[in-house]
């Protein structure tokens, strides 16, 4: 289990518990994230789940795969250094107190 | 003494009472006409999907699975495989790659609705869904323009089994066997004419540094066509019918189309295509108080983990503003439907000009003929009256 922070666009912030082995956009889904869409199920195919890693966060996680890499190139708002797909970030209890930025939009 | 049977007539026709019991009293189910577990409420169906480790599809994904097809297709295969070999085919399914169908598709249900213009009566899946569908894959690879009819009928009768003997008929294996040798004869065809489409790809590809088999690329291409035509036509069919039967939501959406997208993902939670997949245990697992044993096979049904009120309130009214965030219509986890960005466009685009020129259509037949299968759910016929 880990404490994920997410903050919307106009600054809202919504704290969501999710379980170890989870990716952050499913649990952002179970629990009513509004900014996070996750359209394609999870699968990296879509780019609606897009977030900005708080910059401590950021070594944290492994390198985007290459299918990640390609469907960031995709995002409805700005690709950023920090940029990433909520789905395919699994939640390992390192990940506790993370924070994640939402974009304005994600389609 | 309850019972589930997902072979039999009365849960194609209607699934969903059977859903309840088993969600409400028996979440882990043993169905031994099935001879698997059947995991029905929403919160379960999600957890086994995001953890293929557990739940591995690499014994294969349909409830009844075809001969020698587990292991060489992407719903079939596991990480890591799987992740390299969905990498290669993504490309052509992401949102921007079916952007350029819009028009494809808005010609094709126009085609379709200029042979039904004048008719008082029409059958919606032979004389739309089914020619849309496949009138638009076959345009998405590039395939030659032949066959068409017969490609879909055999795409409808592959996903079938026999009520009675609780197995694929030999029919069913027959049409799947048509359309393996057709698909074959794509990928012959693409290696002496290369082009700049999807089997191309496929057959350039390489995973771990290894081009992939023959058969895989021919299984590969056949579940393609099978989920392009069968999954993607049964479903404009069933929104079809959620139309038919609900008048005032229907209304709506032909006052203002912008609602088409909103009720279509309503439709996907309310009565999708895809009822039951499977998945095979690598472990034992305990839940709910039973114990499912490593090698045992589990049907996650995502026909009910839509319909669970834990999840989604009041989930048996058909609802177009609900807006259903993390339906299992399409599945879910890694396996997640492929061909989702190019299902949502093909029905928008599709109901949007059906709307515009049929905007009042009833039900004729009180009962419908439902196809016989314990994975896909959807009418054989599904006949409106027109006004």
């Amino acid at each position: 289990m880990a404490k994920i922070t997410f903050i919307s666009h106009d600054g809202a912030e919504q704290v969501v518990d999710i379980p170890t082995g989870w990716t952050v956009m499913q649990g952002a889904v179970q629990n009513g994230v509004d900014g996070i869409e996750g359209e394609c199920g999870g699968s990296c195919a879509c780019a609606t789940c897009h977030c900005y890693v708080d910059e401590s966060f950021a070594g944290s996680l492994p390198a985007p795969t290459q299918t990640e890499e390609e469907m960031l190139e995709c995002t409805s708002s700005e690709r950023k250094p920090n940029s990433r797909l909520s789905c395919q970030i699994k939640v390992t209890p390192e990940l506790d107190g993370m924070t994640l930025h939402l974009p304005e939009t994600q389609s | 003494m309850f019972r589930f049977d997902p072979y039999s007539p009365a849960v194609d026709a209607d699934p969903f009472p059977f859903y309840k019991t088993l969600r409400d009293e028996y979440p882990c189910f043993w169905s031994e006409e099935a001879n698997m577990w059947v995991l029905s409420r929403y919160d379960d169906i999600v957890t086994a999907l995001n953890d293929w480790e557990t739940y591995s599809s690499a014994r294969g994904n349909l409830m009844d699975e075809m001969p020698n097809r587990a292991g060489a297709t992407l719903g079939t295969t596991d990480p890591p495989r799987h992740d390299r070999l969905r990498g290669l085919v993504q490309f052509a399914f992401t949102k921007k790659a079916v952007e350029g169908l819009n028009e494809p598709v808005r010609a094709s249900a126009n085609r379709a609705l200029d042979a039904i213009q004048g008719e008082k009566t029409f059958d919606f899946v032979s004389q739309f869904s089914s020619k849309v569908t496949v009138d638009v894959l076959f345009g998405l690879f590039n395939l030659p323009r032949e066959n068409e009819k017969m490609v879909r009928d055999k795409a409808v009768l592959m996903v079938q089994s026999d009520p009675a003997t609780r197995q694929k008929g030999p029919e069913h294996l027959a049409a799947f066997q048509w359309m393996s040798d057709y698909a074959k004869s794509l990928v012959e065809l693409r290696k002496v004419e290369p082009g700049d489409d999807l089997i191309t790809a496929l057959i350039n590809a390489e995973v771990d540094g290894e081009k992939l088999a023959d058969r895989e690329v021919q299984m590969t291409i056949t579940t393609l066509i099978m989920a392009g035509i069968e999954s993607l036509s049964g479903f404009l069919t069933m929104f079809a019918y959620n139309l038919a039967d609900h008048p005032d939501a229907r209304r709506q959406l032909v006052a203002n189309p912008a609602l088409v997208a909103d009720a279509m993902e309503e439709s996907l939670r309310y009565n999708t295509s895809a009822q039951r997949f499977r998945r095979c245990l690598q472990r034992d697992v305990e839940l709910h108080g039973q114990v499912m044993r490593q090698g045992d096979f589990v049907c996650l049904a995502y026909g009910s983990g839509n319909r669970d009120d834990r999840r989604f309130p009041n989930a048996h009214i058909y609802d177009i503003t609900r807006k259903p965030k993390g339906h299992l219509g399409f599945g879910g986890g890694v396996h997640a439907c492929l061909g989702t960005a190019f299902a949502r466009l093909a029905s928008k685009v599709a109901f949007e000009e059906l709307l515009k020129r049929v905007p009042d259509f009833t039900r004729v037949q009180d009962q419908l003929p439902w196809m016989s299968s314990t994975t896909f759910r959807s009418p054989t016929r599904l006949e409106l009256a027109v006004g």
